[in-house]
């Protein structure tokens, strides 16, 4: 692989100065003139109908200028709840029977919203909160996925609790090849197990909040999202207005995490009581409000059983898995992971379900983290039942061919766990003898590798040149935090061939920016990285054919490829090594060495792709050891909305990370750039429960692993 | 519309791909420079005269002011919304993540957590007053160099705590950083980048992260 000339080399943001001094704008630091602010009124119940709401105290408080509630504003957030997660689908708005509401009644879980209120400051539009009056109807409520699916269960919807597709079809998600009924008859070995995952906020530390304002029929919208265009769609298609009438800005956000390539129904709120109260209105979340009334990662559970070889290659692989979405399903419910090994006979069948939880939906590496946390706890502690080192066993197992057919554009994983292995020392790290440490601090060592998607697709870039050789690159990313703008700049210096200094990006402004694809899936270099090649190859052919542009005249450049990959799958591919040290009277565990490994294909900054492996792998930590949006099983009432209690990792629980890349260029996407922004969450909770196994001999099942299940384990 | 948004309003889509270009450059410009704040400039939010208010004098980044309050406002926002120094964020408005911390007479606090009326004849140093429209301090400069803030929101928070713990401890270790920041959450979990530049701005040798250099 070639070196290049800007692309590949550690590059300090476009905007780091910006984010060090308190210039960066972020949605909450909009003032505009004779705004209002606005707060929402959420359900305390977790399942109620809605009898009568009277809002007429808080009407007559001197400053209130607006209150909406169901009756009032009957708008679908289209998408908040399209089955199957098809949220970009305006055909599934139209015919699915689970229609999500900005407004819901009844309403199906705690922090629902009820009403909101748009007043001259903050403080009267909590104060005009606490007098409107809610008559509820309680209704009976289910928690739990496997207890919503008993014929007694609270019916949530009137259809049942099975989460319905973008059909209106209470399906199950499943897989199947070979006869996997048949090989567990007749293999030597077979084993089964349960994991289970829990309810992970994206805990983003910028709160959500919006502001908007109305121009005549024009919408300006300013909100945290990953997705400007999307986001504008989504708005437009809600609200009943044209595309061209909503302006969607976003130039700073305080992270993303997943769920923000779309509006949500806070923007929605905020752009009707605008209208209502004839003033822009700015809408704060609180912390507890971002808890409760957004999204987080699906709970699982996950039923395993494996046949194996007495050689220990790999024969069936069946999974029962449940998914708890919320009354809701706002994403897809999948749990990932069988493709991760070679296999002939695979059974596959995931349930997604309705509960009366805050609504589940994707979250960095929607279905991933939490299904290899399940497949690679389960392998790996076959592998010790067979007495082989899970790496070996890893090796011999692991996919080399998509879903054991189709090949990939190229194959790095082994490379990257021998790698790891290197780097990290596994043979003297790792305890062939589980628990073995003599003391009250025991050590071990675990791994985990992951292939996680690159794929292709649709994105757009426009690039101008003026007389004095300044170009302009046009993209339409907001930067959630991984660094797009700086990103989308290199590619576009290294195609000009001029300095990263003589290009100017304009992001994060519908008004301004063609579409991008938005900042989920991994996706934005791949694809508008790859947009902006075609632009600047388009600028070039014109200059070549026009010469520069001289006096006040520009070039200008517009590029939407639709690359396709034909008869190939393109992944990504990593390999974590982590080393604990538990206290086994306590039950505190200590990451005491992490080795990350990563095939990302060609890493377009060192210097950010970095960040994002270290940001991801620690919050790996967090799902693995501490987060859980704990629910009081009598009352429906969630216990540990905000920081404190979810116990987000701190500084003194991230632990070191070693991050190294194997790089190459398959010749698709951006110079080759692959994915990466999720791929370093995938990996953390099972390469740390594998290490605890290592360090203490006992198999832990559920997520979190907090110190009472470790003391529980060796009690 | 005052010069406080973060965009200009005036440049459409459309008359972008006619390929009015000249105005485009102008708002491509304008692009890098319109984030800039103006520290006091015209209050946003007024104060209510009929709830308690008082008049507390104080010095901000440098400058003694007198300002009227309402008594019910946390120091956050007396400083974001008063002051228009939108560089102290609000992550949890409840003393649970640091976003909001600022330097009181050089100790760093909450801002979220403390009233207004406390800041009576107290000095207050936000992040825009780190290099106050000057050169970067180093420790900023570490910041930008060992790409500290990837979101960026709890990065002034970082910055204030750090910039207390290298006044009382010039040369802090690792683990001193770690001990000092505990209480500024990173959900980005940037961490580790964190940690490298406060020790590297206090002239330590960069320690946490390996492999990408
Ligand atoms: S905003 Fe003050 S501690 Fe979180
Ligand atoms: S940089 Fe995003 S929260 Fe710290």
């Amino acid at each position: 692989m070639p070196a290049l000339n800007t692309v590949g080399h550690s590059t300090p943001r476009i905007d780091a100065v910006e984010r060090v001094t308190g210039r960066a704008k972020y949605t909450n630091d909009v003032q505009l003139p004779g705004m209002l602010y606005a707060k929402v009124l959420r359900s305390p119940h977790p399942h109620a109908r809605i009898r009568s709401i009277d809002t007429t105290r808080a009407q007559a408080l001197p400053g209130v200028k607006a209150i909406l509630t169901h009756e009032t504003t009957p708008v679908v957030w289209g998408a908040g709840g399209i089955a199957g997660g098809q949220q970009y689908n305006d055909e599934v708005k139209k015919i699915t029977k689970h229609r999500r509401y900005a407004f819901n009644n009844p309403v199906r879980f705690v922090g629902e919203p009820v009403a909101a209120v748009a007043a001259e400051n903050r403080h009267i539009a909590e104060e005009a909160l606490r007098l409107i009056a809610v008559d509820y109807e309680i209704l009976p409520f289910v928690l739990e996925p496997e207890a919503a699916l008993e014929s007694d269960a609270p019916k949530i919807w009137p259809e049942g609790n099975i989460a319905v597709n973008n059909r209106n079809e209470p399906l199950p998600i499943t897989q199947k090849r070979g006869d996997a009924h048949a090989a567990f008859a007749t293999a030597p070995h077979v084993f089964e197990d349960r994991y289970s995952t829990s309810f992970v906020h994206n805990a983003q530390m910028e709160p959500r909040s919006a502001v908007a304002h109305w121009d005549g029929d024009k919408l300006t919208l300013y909100t945290p999202t990953g997705g400007i265009s999307n986001c504008q769609h989504d708005m437009a298609r809600d609200l009943g207005i044209a595309d061209e009438k909503v302006r969607v800005v976003c130039h700073y956000m305080g992270g993303n995490f997943g769920n923000k390539n779309q509006n949500q129904d806070g923007d929605l709120i905020t752009a009707m009581l605008a209208k209502a109260a004839g003033a822009p209105v700015k809408l704060e979340f609180s912390r507890k409000d971002d808890f409760i009334g957004m999204h987080g990662r699906w709970p699982t559970v996950q039923y395993y059983k494996v046949a194996v070889d007495n050689d220990g290659t790999l024969q069936a692989v069946q999974l029962r898995g449940y998914s708890g979405m919320g009354p809701y399903r706002k994403n897809s419910g999948a749990i990932g992971g069988i493709e991760l090994y070679r296999c002939p006979n695979v059974d596959h069948v995931v349930t997604p379900v309705y509960t009366n939880r805050t609504v589940s939906a994707n979250f960095r590496g929607p279905e991933f983290p939490q299904g290899f946390f399940g497949i690679q706890s389960m392998m790996d502690d076959v592998a010790y039942k067979l007495n082989m080192d899970p790496v070996e066993f890893g090796v011999k197992n692991m996919s080399r061919m998509f879903r054991d057919e189709v090949p990939f554009t190229n194959f790095t994983l082994e490379e990257c766990i021998r790698r790891g292995a290197e780097l990290f020392d596994w043979t003297q790290r790792w305890r062939p003898l589980p628990g073995a440490d003599a003391g009250p601090i025991k050590r071990g060592a675990g791994f985990t590798y992951m292939l996680f998607r690159s794929g292709l697709g649709m994105s757009s870039a426009v690039v101008q040149v003026d007389a004095n050789a300044k170009y302009t690159l046009f993209v339409g990313v907001t930067d959630v935090g991984a660094g797009a703008k700086t990103t989308m700049g290199l590619i576009a210096a290294e195609a000009l061939g001029v300095p990263l200094s003589q290009v100017t990006v304009v992001w994060g402004d519908t008004d301004r920016c063609p579409y991008s694809v938005g900042e989920s899936g991994s996706r934005t270099t791949i694809m508008t990285g790859y947009a902006v090649m075609e632009a600047v190859r388009d600028l070039k052919q014109q200059l070549a054919e026009k010469g520069m542009p001289t006096g006040s005249q520009t070039l200008v450049a517009k590029a939407s490829p639709n690359p396709r990959l034909e008869g190939k799958v393109r992944n990504a591919f990593g390999a974590h090594f982590v080393e604990v040290e538990v206290d086994t009277e306590l039950g505190h565990v200590r990451l005491t060495k992490y080795v990350a490994v990563h095939d990302s294909g060609r890493i377009m900054n060192p210097l950010t792709a970095t960040s994002q492996i270290l940001g991801a792998a620690t919050m790996g930590v967090g799902m693995a050891l501490h987060e859980n949006l704990v629910y009081d099983q009598k009352s429906g009432q969630p216990l540990s909305a905000g920081f404190y209690y979810d116990r987000i990792p701190t500084h003194l629980d991230a632990p070191t990370v070693e991050v190294s890349f194997v790089e190459n260029d398959d010749g698709y996407g951006a110079y080759g750039a692959k994915s990466i922004g999720e791929s370093g969450i995938i990996l953390s909770p099972g390469a740390i429960n594998n290490a605890i196994f290592n360090a203490i001999g006992k198999r832990l099942k559920d997520l979190p692993i907090t110190r009472d299940k470790v003391l529980g384990a060796l009690a | 519309m005052n010069e406080k948004l973060p965009d200009s309003p005036d440049w459409t889509r459309r008359e972008f791909l006619a390929g009015t270009s000249a105005a485009l450059v102008v708002a491509a410009a304008a692009a890098g420079t319109l984030e800039a704040q103006t520290p006091g400039a015209a209050p946003a939010i007024a104060v209510d005269p009929a709830v308690p208010h008082s008049t507390i004098r104080l010095t901000v980044n440098g400058v003694a002011r007198d300002v009227e309050v309402e008594d019910r406002w946390t120091l956050a926002e007396l400083l974001r919304d008063r002051l228009g120094l939108t560089g102290t964020k609000i992550g949890c408005d409840r003393g649970e993540c640091g976003a909001c911390t600022v330097l009181v007479d050089d100790q760093p606090v909450y801002s979220c957590s403390n009233l207004a009326v406390w800041m009576d004849g107290r000095r207050v140093t936000t992040v825009e007053g780190l290099s106050n429209g000057g050169p970067l301090t180093p420790l900023q400069q570490a910041f930008v160099a060992h790409d500290a803030a990837q979101c960026g929101f709890c990065t002034s928070g970082q910055l204030m705590s750090a910039t207390a713990l290298l006044k009382r401890n010039p040369r802090p270790s690792a683990a001193d950083v770690k001990a000092a920041l505990a209480g500024n959450l990173c959900r980005c979990g940037n961490y580790n980048r964190y940690v490298d530049s406060v020790v590297a701005a206090g002239g330590g040798v960069r320690s946490s992260v390996g492999g990408d250099q």
